[in-house]
């Protein structure tokens, strides 16, 4: 069974820094992947790596069988994979429409085909009815829905969501955890990156750990909630869950 | 041999002074993030400022940098409390605009009060030379480079020995962090702004008797200090002093084997070529 | 659609100026907005869509001029192929610029835009064979413009002139509109908002600033050309010169910038200022250009069009 994303032996060094440190695991088509970690476990790097902000330092990155290292963001993006920030990137000045458009270009070189796409993802996420407003002058709550409808006009195969619940409050966090659910069923893939342990459980399939750059433990929820190594990890540090 | 060591001496005596703008230009960048556009504006005031205080008063250019740097201080320190403080948050396109606008202004009070009619100021020592072997030194250069390094020597004592000058430093590396150490980021921006500008005011004053002096002059420093100031590494002060004496000897050595038509240009590539492959410059990084 | 109408009549109001006007003053100050217009348009396309502030666009404007005018003087080619020519040169100029450039950001572009007209400036002063260095050209007698066998006109006043800065600006202004809500548009207006977020989504950025500046510098070139002929001198300074992109930049910046309609706004206010003041003082219209800049970055960094809008939504949202 080939995977969708392959990550092997990835390794990412920042001048003396380890980011990452020899991380490898595969992600199946059709699953929501979690990827958690105290802050600083190069879990944000990683998705910069995948997705080519810049080529890992050592390893390989497989995406639908092709080694995709070195290829640039666009170039990711057009083939089927694309990610969220942590800090929310709204196109301030730009409409909530034009924001999803922009993505739907991705696939179509016509702006009414594209405004249409984007309107039906802004439905999936439910502010189509903010369509006119311009995306610098939303709340975090919506910011975060529309970078989810942006990535999802791209048409994608696979999407990667860093710390998309950051921030949010807990009916906020609700809805978002509906969308990744309601995303999963349409067959998207997912890799979420998340702090708050009750929504990894309830929307991942499989977990990695990652601590100080290095995976630590690989498994179902219930393996990795149970794992002391795990435990450790996160109470060594003053950052995390939200549990 | 003795034509090239003349280039490089020539070079190096012009050099001080582009290092000199190009220290005021780090500084501000260094502690407010801000390329200010105007940097050539302030020398060609600091020029008009000697030029006058020696047409009315009789005092040497080079003794009446005394008062000139002060004046441009107070004048940069105004500019910084009254315009260049609220774009502190700004894009840093638009803060490059308020300054190109703020040099126009300057430039154009300057026509309206002065003409753009070149002027000249001669001492009595303007076109005399120093020999040294066999090599002939401009006097007025000559002077100009050994007061340019005497000021260095006391900016750099300033920064490293002295509690605000430790401030600067500090507001520099790290806003917020010195802020929460109790310095008054407010106020070493305009500490900083008023030195830069007195530091271009300095190089006025002392390049006063070698260059022609109108309103324009100021345009040609600034983008030359900006080539200083890239090659050097924005934000090092080190970094812009030896960008100055290597501009000025790539400037003086291109003068004398190209052609001096083509001086400048030569300036302009190394300029471009830095920015292509090593933007960060030789020493870069936001450390003074 | 429905701002069409409106500037249909403008358009057609304007076109019959010369009917009524006869003072050929005024059709100079006409000309002289068109000219404006057109190249703040120009500009807008890189400026203010894709967020690339050049202020070297000299650089093309130069080449249009120097081209048009050295093809005619050295192998008597007529202006209207001419241009086409230094148009096409000022593009793939700006093509090896840009691939060279657009790799920095921000205020970095910005310097080494500057200094990319600079070295052009200087490379025209300095090949004195080509161009004359600093004596400049004087525009040969342009050859009379016919079609079929009629001639049109002779250029021996300035209405020709005033129709086709017309046209010029016209073309520029539609130029803006068909890029703005084209992928091109979308895309360098993601790109100006976050280069990264834009790069993420798909976007090529490189190749897409190359675009917005080859278009852009094609523009600015036909214009430069239109200009020359139309000052019958030209020299580096002026046509390369720091002013001529500084005063682009100012059009679109102080109507409101990635607008439309700002730099025509832009353009009527400089012109305006600028004209006003070449009887009293001289030289001052620059100090007026100083000034404006630094009240407009200051308190309406978003142009007057900008600052209007932003009005209206307040009062909007308070509604």
């Amino acid at each position: 069974m080939s995977a969708l994303l392959e990550v092997r032996s990835v390794s990412k060094f920042f001048g003396g820094v380890k980011a990452n440190q020899d991380v490898s695991f595969s992600v199946e088509s059709g699953i929501v992947l979690g990827l958690i970690g105290p802050n600083g476990a190069g879990k944000t790097t990683l998705f910069n790596c995948i997705t080519g902000f810049y080529p890992p330092s050592r390893g390989d990155v497989f995406f639908e069988g092709k080694r995709i290292n070195g290829l640039s963001p666009d170039q990711v993006c057009k083939l089927g994979m694309v990610r969220t920030w942590q800090k929310v990137r709204p196109l301030a000045k730009l409409t909530v429409l034009d924001n999803a458009v922009v993505g739907a270009l991705c696939r179509t070189s016509s702006v009414a085909e594209a405004k249409k796409i984007a309107l039906e993802q802004l439905r999936v996420v439910g502010l189509e009815k903010r369509a006119p407003a311009l995306a610098g002058g939303l709340p975090i709550g919506e910011r975060k829905k529309l970078e989810l409808a942006r990535v999802l006009a791209t048409r994608p195969r696979m999407i990667l969501l860093d710390e998309v619940m950051g921030g949010l409050n807990a009916r906020e966090s609700e809805e978002i955890i509906d969308l990744i659910l309601a995303v999963k069923k349409r067959g998207l893939t997912q890799v979420v990156i998340e702090h708050d342990m009750k929504a990894i459980v309830r929307t991942c399939d499989r977990i990695v750990v990652l601590n100080s750059g290095e995976k630590l433990a690989e498994g179902s929820p219930q393996q990795i909630v149970n794992d002391p190594r795990v435990m450790t990890a996160y109470l060594g540090d003053s950052g995390g869950a939200k549990a | 041999m003795a034509v090239l060591l003349q280039s490089v001496l020539s070079g190096v005596l012009i050099g001080g002074v582009y290092a000199l703008i190009g220290v005021g230009l780090t500084l501000i960048f260094g502690v407010m993030r801000v390329i200010n556009f105007a940097q050539g504006e302030l020398v060609m005031v600091g020029m008009y400022c000697t030029f006058w205080v020696f047409v009315l008063l009789g005092v040497d250019p080079f003794l009446s940098v005394v008062v000139t740097m002060p004046a441009l201080f107070l004048l940069g320190a105004l500019l910084q409390r009254t315009l260049i403080n609220r774009v502190l948050d700004a894009l840093p396109q638009n803060q490059i605009l308020l300054t190109i606008g703020i040099g126009l202004v300057l430039s154009n009070l300057a026509m309206l009060a002065f003409t753009s009619d070149y002027r000249i100021l001669s001492t009595s020592y303007s076109s005399s030379s120093v020999g040294l072997g066999g090599i002939r030194l401009s006097t007025p250069l000559l002077y100009c480079f050994l007061i340019t390094a005497a000021i260095t020597a006391a900016l750099y004592w300033f920064l490293v020995k002295t509690d605000v000058g430790h401030a600067i430093r500090a507001t520099a590396q790290d806003r917020d962090a010195a802020q929460l150490m109790g310095v008054n980021v407010r106020h070493m921006g305009v500490l900083a702004f008023g030195l830069g500008a007195a530091l271009a005011g300095a190089a006025g004053a002392l390049v006063a008797p070698t260059y022609y002096i109108y309103p324009q002059v100021g345009s040609a420093f600034t983008l030359k200090a900006f080539v200083v100031v890239v090659l050097g590494g924005m934000g090092s002060i080190i970094g812009a002093t030896l960008g100055g004496v290597l501009i000025g000897v790539a400037e003086s050595l291109s003068g004398t084997y190209i052609g001096s038509g083509w001086k400048d240009l030569c300036v302009y590539a190394i300029f471009l070529l830095v920015l292509l492959l090593k933007p960060s410059g030789l020493l870069g990084k936001s450390r003074m | 659609m429905k701002t069409l109408i409106p500037l249909a009549m403008a358009v057609v109001v304007l076109a019959l100026i010369p009917l009524w006007v006869e003072s050929p003053y005024a059709l100079h100050i006409f000309i002289l907005l068109f000219i404006g217009i057109a190249l703040g348009e120009s500009w807008n396309v890189v400026g203010g869509f894709a967020g690339q502030y050049s202020v070297g666009h000299s650089a093309w404007y130069g080449i249009g001029a120097y081209g048009a005018f050295i093809l005619l003087q050295k192998i008597n080619l007529a202006p209207w192929f001419g241009v086409w020519v230094a148009v096409a040169l000022s593009v793939l100029a700006a093509l090896a610029v840009g691939f060279i450039t657009f790799r920095l950001r921000g205020p970095y572009f910005v310097l080494a835009s500057i200094a990319v007209a600079e070295i052009i400036r200087l490379l025209a002063l300095n090949t004195k064979d080509l161009t004359n260095g600093a004596e400049g050209i004087l525009s040969p007698d342009l050859p009379p413009l016919k079609l079929g066998g009629a001639v049109i006109t002779d250029w021996n006043s300035k209405i020709p002139y005033f129709y086709m800065g017309l046209a010029m600006a016209l073309f520029c202004i539609a130029v803006n509109f068909a890029v703005k809500r084209s992928k091109l548009g979308y895309y360098l207006q993601a790109i100006r908002e976050d280069q990264d977020a834009a790069h993420s989504l798909g976007i090529p950025p490189t190749l897409s600033k190359n675009a917005a500046l080859a278009i852009s510098a094609a523009c600015t070139a036909l214009v430069g050309s239109f200009a020359a002929f139309y000052v019958g001198f030209i020299e580096p300074q002026q046509v390369f010169g720091i002013d001529v992109s500084i005063q682009m930049v100012l059009t679109a910046i102080i109507g409101g910038i990635g607008t439309v309609a700002g730099p025509v706004l832009g353009a009527v206010v400089l012109v305006l200022i600028s004209e006003g003041l070449r009887t009293t003082i001289a030289q001052a219209h620059l100090l007026v250009y100083g000034i404006l800049v630094i009240v407009v970055i200051l308190v309406m960094p978003d142009g007057f069009l900008g600052f209007i809008s932003q009005r209206l939504r307040r009062k909007a949202a308070v509604e």
